[in-house]
């Protein structure tokens, strides 16, 4: 076999060889990750990795999805050795953010911290201790079972939603759910594929292949962003619009559609709530309660037009043989006997459209009109996906982007089919990661007795009634708290800790329709109870120790440096990282805890519907140095926290809402007296907990997986986010989201209970979005030229991969910001030079990268970067006000309501205007 | 001078431009497996990816010169400095992260090329915004039939491999003389200046005898990648260069023969001064595809086109099934065997 000889060909022969190998994969914040690897181990190191390439074709004629991987994934085991790497307890010896440290072992270390939580819960409550919602890693060890000794106490913790702003408010406000998650492989079926505000070849870079593919198969690709990003190098149409203009593009889209008459009215009929009566005369739905005395405010009419009367609005998607209009102006006799006009909300819309010619339009977005009939032309003739990403969500009336989005998919008939519909993101499936903690023993008989009582309580709900969906009982135990999931809404944290209430209230960087000041509407909201308990959780406990595991928060926090160090620090007496690197925020704390890497755990990235397998990842080598797995550094502190609880006699406090929390036992409780102490007992028995729950083959073990690396799911489980894919989990069929509403019939789990596009919540008639509208971004930051967009870098998952050097050796070695040629050479900045980025808050140095590819006027900051890589650690951050929406903060209506990760207000950073000069 | 052999067989590699998405995992995957980080080779990269047009890696490497003349005779070009390459780039981890300045100092480079690396001008390319226009361009070692590299050679130390073409060279002979890589008109040849040898793509030949692909092609995320005999008629690559004719080498001009293919990038439709689509037009000017490729680019761009309108009218297009992959192994030809599978003694 080996024709050539000699030493030089047997060194490269010799360097490709291994001793073992194990099965690991990484982070999920690329999301979706779970891309099966095998790692390969040398002399007790780990020497690379590379995609295993085993997965299996799901559905014939489908490609498969191998081999999943990217550049950060063939290049972790690099990270495992890189001087970025923490290997021991560390506690601060200098000022915070210095970087001068004290080496210290795990005793003195826990003590530190678990003295500094007691001296907070004497002093100021449990809650005075943060645990940030972090993403962190995104993995069962980082996520499900660090939390283990925090959240038993009671920690505030902060809802991850808002901690990352990976939501899309106008899809929850359409669907009652944010997150549609096709898998991959869907989009592969599609016709045509709107990539939109997205931008695949960066930030899905495992799975972009099935957008070219598609093509190859006869779809046609359009991307539609303000800048020619990479992802729009493949496509057929290269539409550019104007930032922030999106919603006019989608709106005006509608208008063709419904003056061409190619609206799908069925669908519309049925899916939607555009049939429903509006009154004419308050502009809110005719209600049952309008109607009779005692009625129930959330029965909704039609006019049907088979009888010629106003009826009843079915509870699910199931019309019958009910013929709803669409258009007209009917007559309703209110319970007080006044009468009043009606009509359908669709004709609403027709009226709202009316602002939206493509010629009107064109001035908004900048996109020709005939390009804009083309387009519509196209979307309501064929299977249509809308490659969303998260950039919309980062918007300030990106809810309105996104609800326009819907309402074209809605119009075309565009959901609820194989190749069709809009993407967000869900995780969920692996269900034994939830219920650990609420288990009273060890073992899958506990399982059992706690599934059993599920299912009762799930079937006594479904029988009060029988028109809900186990989607919508689950939400409904979510808005009542009931779910283990702790969190509370960001916002109110930042606004009464982190300083953000000045910059919420600035008039000039808000909303120009606001008709009130950001104060009078939090204390409206929180008057009207519409954020329970958190709202004032939140204000009324002073932050003292914060837990940071996993995450960095002061690279991802819009405003985040400037604002947390100068409002959130002086207040923390502990704060605490948990990293595997040394981050930004790491280099802030006072004790940074080291963790063990990805491929030192046994341990799985969380799972989704995009992929749709479990996927393991092992320990290929013992941890380095003293880092530990994040189960290993919970058990250690439960010892530590009762050992110093009982040392000053504090064996009882008392949570947030007032329950007892004993401290005495904590270490035995978490781990099932010891049972579940080990790595991979805990993971074993998180695992077949899963298959009990029916999410996975009944016979997957930790040693099944071991041996075969991944497993299918099954069964979507109880996650929220996984019900909310609405379809069959089907073993050989593409996933695609909301089939049981076009199949099955089955509501939408919003006020409605179909696919709103009215919201008649006094607010949002307030601000004149009741219906989709185009609204010009703000003027976050000041009056200047330039606005800043972003997005998901191709070189790192967040930050993780930003300082390894074979990665920066991918790209400049530095971060770098792209300006248009022409923008730069008017400022005479060249290529490779430094400019300085700049307005009302703050002034930032960084790399020019020159491009035409970039439009006139923006300025393309790709995430990522650690602050330490910018000059005097400025990053981008300190431009960004870090605004939320205030309509967001509305509430108590349907499913515009709180709930852990959904509706809640998220801050933004996209558009924030900025000057540029050429740095000297 | 070296002597060059013909090869029983001739592997070669495609690259499907239209997938290609410039993500470097390619790159990243030769740099790990290979001794690419070891002293004297921290500025190699034996593969790489660039965004076109652009100067790419060397930088400027096209006006570098090498390969043969017009009657077939070898002309040696220029030998890229460190500079041109860039990169090689350590950074002050210790000093930011423990060096107890704080903001003071900011994690920047402490050694490598001043103002270049292997992809320094990433989705830059060219033209005017909204026809900007760019792609990327994967490249290794084009195990060129008729090596300038192998005949420039004055130690004989580099050959074709007989059983697959596989351009390599014995390292135990080479001298470090760098007259392969002012021959070569590819420029990707490095010098390893710690061991006083030159250093290229050794075309992952310990896998390929174990009947696995080689790591640029087997990690590629984006199934732009393929590879097999040209002679093996069931594999992709014989399909794709010898049947259909959609993929077309680099630079023809530059005489060697090389043997790996590109097919050649597609692009959307410009848009016209009033910003109306121009479903005629050409975004990237068919001029600089015939630079790369030679004049056979419009064919091939022609018929992908073609393909492409029968597909979206609901028919059968044997190349562009190719081109999905609907099987990722069927990429591989007969390298496909999974590397986790092999037990060493």
């Amino acid at each position: 076999m080996a024709s050539i000889q000699g030493n030089w060909a047997d060194a490269y022969r010799d360097k490709w060889k291994w001793d073992k190998t194990t099965w690991g994969t990484h982070c999920v914040d690329c999301y979706p990750s779970n891309c099966p690897y095998h790692v390969y181990v040398r002399d007790g190191r780990v020497i690379r990795e590379e995609p295993a390439g085993d997965f299996q074709t799901i559905e014939p004629g489908v490609p498969d999805m191998n081999p999943a991987g990217c550049q950060k994934g063939a290049s972790w085991s690099q990270m495992l050795y890189g001087k970025e790497r923490v290997l021991h307890p560390l506690r601060r010896a200098g000022e915070r953010g210095e970087g001068r440290w004290e080496r210290i072992s795990w005793d003195e270390a826990l003590t530190d911290i678990a003295d500094a939580m007691l001296d907070a819960i004497e002093e100021s409550g449990v809650e005075s201790i943060v645990r940030i919602g972090t993403p962190a890693e995104g993995g069962t060890q980082s996520m499900a079972l660090s939390g283990g000794v925090l959240d038993r106490i009671g920690v505030t913790s902060t809802d991850v939603q808002s901690e990352i702003n990976d939501f899309n408010p106008g899809l929850y406000a359409t669907f009652g759910r944010f997150d549609p998650a096709a898998s991959n492989d869907d989009w592969f079926h599609s016709d045509l594929l709107l990539i939109w505000a997205n931008n695949p070849a960066y930030s899905a870079i495992p799975f972009y292949h099935y957008v070219a593919e598609a093509r190859y198969n006869g779809a046609e690709v359009v991307t539609i962003a303000p800048d020619y990003n990479p992802s729009a190098i493949h496509g057929d149409y290269f539409v550019p619009v104007r930032i922030g203009s999106d919603a006019a593009l989608a709106l005006s889209m509608c208008r063709v559609i419904v003056d061409e008459g190619l609206v799908n009215e069925s669908f519309v009929r049925e899916q939607t709530d555009l049939a429903l009566l509006v009154r004419t005369d308050n502009a809110r739905f005719l209600r049952q309660c309008d109607l009779e005395e005692g009625g129930s405010e959330s029965i909704f009419h039609l006019f049907d037009q088979h009888s010629g009367r106003i009826v009843e609005a079915p509870r699910t998607l199931d019309l019958g043989a009910l013929a709803p209009a669409l258009d007209g102006s009917f007559r309703a006799t209110l319970a007080d006997g006044v009468e009043v006009e009606v009509a359908p909300a669709f004709t609403h819309l027709r009226h709202r459209l009316e602002d939206y010619s493509p010629e009107d339009a064109s001035v908004m977005c900048g996109v020709h009109p005939e390009n804009i009939r083309e387009l519509a032309r196209k979307v309501a003739s064929r299977r249509t996906h809308i490659l969303l990403g998260w950039t919309t969500g980062k918007a300030y009336h990106g809810d309105l982007m996104e609800r326009s989005m819907c309402l074209l998919l809605a119009l075309t008939g565009n959901w609820g089919k194989q190749g069709a519909g809009i993407r967000s993101w869900a995780v969920g499936m692996f269900d034994g990661q939830f219920i650990l903690r609420d288990k009273p023993r060890s073992g899958q008989e506990a399982t059992r007795e706690i599934v059993a009582g599920q299912q009762a309580m799930i079937d006594a709900m479904l029988a009060e009634d029988p028109t809900a969906t186990k989607e919508i009982i689950i939400a409904e135990m979510s808005y009542a708290g009931a779910l283990p999931i702790n969190a509370v809404p960001s916002a109110f944290f930042w606004y009464h800790h982190c300083g953000y209430r000045e910059a919420w209230n600035n008039a000039g960087w808000g909303d120009p329709s606001m008709k009130r000041t950001f104060d009078e509407y939090v204390d409206e909201a929180v008057e009207k109870g519409w954020w329970q308990g958190s709202a004032t959780q939140a204000a009324q406990a002073p932050p003292r120790v914060l837990f940071e595991i996993g995450g960095n928060l002061l690279r991802r926090q819009r405003g985040g440096q400037r604002m947390l160090l100068e409002h959130l620090w002086p207040k923390l007496r502990m704060i605490v990282s948990v990293d595997w690197r040394m981050s930004t925020t790491g280099l802030h704390s006072d004790i940074v805890l080291p963790a063990a890497q990805h491929y030192e755990k046994p341990n799985f990235p969380y799972t989704t519907p995009d992929v749709m397998n479990l996927t393991f990842s092992d320990r290929a080598v013992e941890p380095q140095g003293e880092s530990r797995s994040e189960w290993q550094i919970t058990l250690a502190l439960a010892k530590k926290l009762t050992e110093r609880a009982k040392a000053r006699d504090l064996v009882e406090i008392r949570n947030g809402n007032g329950e007892r929390v004993r401290l005495d036992r904590l270490y035995e409780e978490i781990s099932f007296d010891g049972a579940l102490a080990d790595d991979d007992a805990v993971i074993d028995e998180i695992i077949r907990d899963s298959a009990v729950m029916g999410t996975i083959p009944a016979d997957t073990t930790l040693e099944s997986l071991r041996e075969k690396g991944w497993v299918r799911f099954i069964d979507w489980g109880l996650s929220p986010m996984a019900l909310a894919q609405a379809s069959d989990l089907s073993p050989n069929e593409t996933h695609s989201p909301f089939r049981w509403q076009t199949e099955k019939k089955e509501p939408f789990p919003t006020l409605t209970r179909r696919a709103q596009f009215y919201i008649d919540h006094e607010w949002f008639l307030e601000a004149g979005e009741e219906l989709p509208v185009h609204k010009e971004a703000p003027a976050q930051g000041g009056d200047h030229p330039f606005q800043i967009t972003s997005g998901h870098p191709r070189w790192s998952v967040n930050s993780m991969n930003s300082t390894s050097s074979i990665i920066l050796g991918t790209i400049r070695g530095e971060p770098v910001a792209h300006i248009n040629d022409g923008d730069a050479a008017a400022r005479g900045i060249e290529n490779g030079q430094s400019m300085r980025v700049f307005n009302d808050l703050a002034s930032v140095v960084v790399q020019a990268r020159v491009t035409p590819a970039v439009q006139p006027g923006q300025l393309v900051m790709y995430n990522g970067f650690e602050p330490y890589q910018f000059k005097g650690w400025q990053d981008f951050s300190n431009v960004e006000p870090g605004m939320v929406k205030w309509l967001h903060l509305a509430g108590g209506y349907g499913h515009l309501r709180y709930r852990a990760l959904h509706w809640q207000p998220v801050p933004i950073d996209r558009a924030v205007r900025v000057d540029i000069e050429r740095a000297s | 001078m070296g002597t060059i052999t013909e090869s029983k067989r001739q592997l070669a590699w495609v690259f499907d431009l239209n997938k290609c998405i410039g993500c470097q995992t390619c790159s990243v995957a030769c740099k790990v497996l290979w001794p690419q980080q070891d002293p004297g080779t921290e500025q190699m990269w034996w593969m790489t990816v660039n965004t076109k047009p652009g100067r790419g890696t060397p930088r400027d490497w096209e006006a570098m010169g090498g390969g043969y003349d017009a009657h077939g005779k070898l002309v040696l070009g220029k030998v890229p400095t460190p500079e041109e390459i860039g990169g090689g780039w350590d950074f002050n981890y210790d000093e930011v992260l423990r060096g107890g300045r704080g903001s003071d100092v900011h994690l920047h480079k402490t050694s490598g090329a001043k103002s270049w690396g292997m992809n320094w001008d990433e989705d830059e390319g060219a033209g005017e915004f909204p026809n900007a226009y760019y792609f990327y361009l994967p490249r290794l070692c084009n195990h060129c039939t008729r090596p300038a590299c192998v005949e420039a050679c004055p130690k004989d130390a580099i050959f074709k491999r007989e059983e697959d073409g596989l351009v390599l060279r014995d390292e135990d002979r080479c001298e470090g003389a760098q007259r392969c890589s002012s021959a070569c008109p590819y420029k990707k040849i490095y010098f390893n200046s710690a061991r006083g040898v030159s250093q290229h793509c050794i075309g992952c030949f310990p896998r390929i005898e174990q009947r696995v692909a080689p790591a640029c092609v087997r990690q590629c995320p984006g199934r732009a990648a393929f590879i097999g005999f040209l002679d093996d008629e069931d594999s992709a690559v014989a399909k794709l260069v010898k049947k259909w004719k959609v993929a077309l080498p680099l630079h023809p001009e530059s005489g060697t023969e090389p043997n790996v293919y590109y097919v050649p990038p597609l692009s959307p439709a410009p848009l016209r001064e009033d910003g109306s689509f121009d479903e005629s037009g050409d975004r990237i000017p068919p001029s600089y595809l015939e630079s790369l490729f030679g004049p056979g680019v419009h064919a091939v761009l022609k018929s992908l086109r073609a393909e492409l309108d029968k597909k979206r009218r609901g028919l059968d297009s044997e190349v562009l099934d190719t081109l999905i992959l609907y099987r990722w192994k069927d990429a591989l030809g007969h390298l496909d065997r999974d590397p986790a599978e092999i037990v060493w003694n």
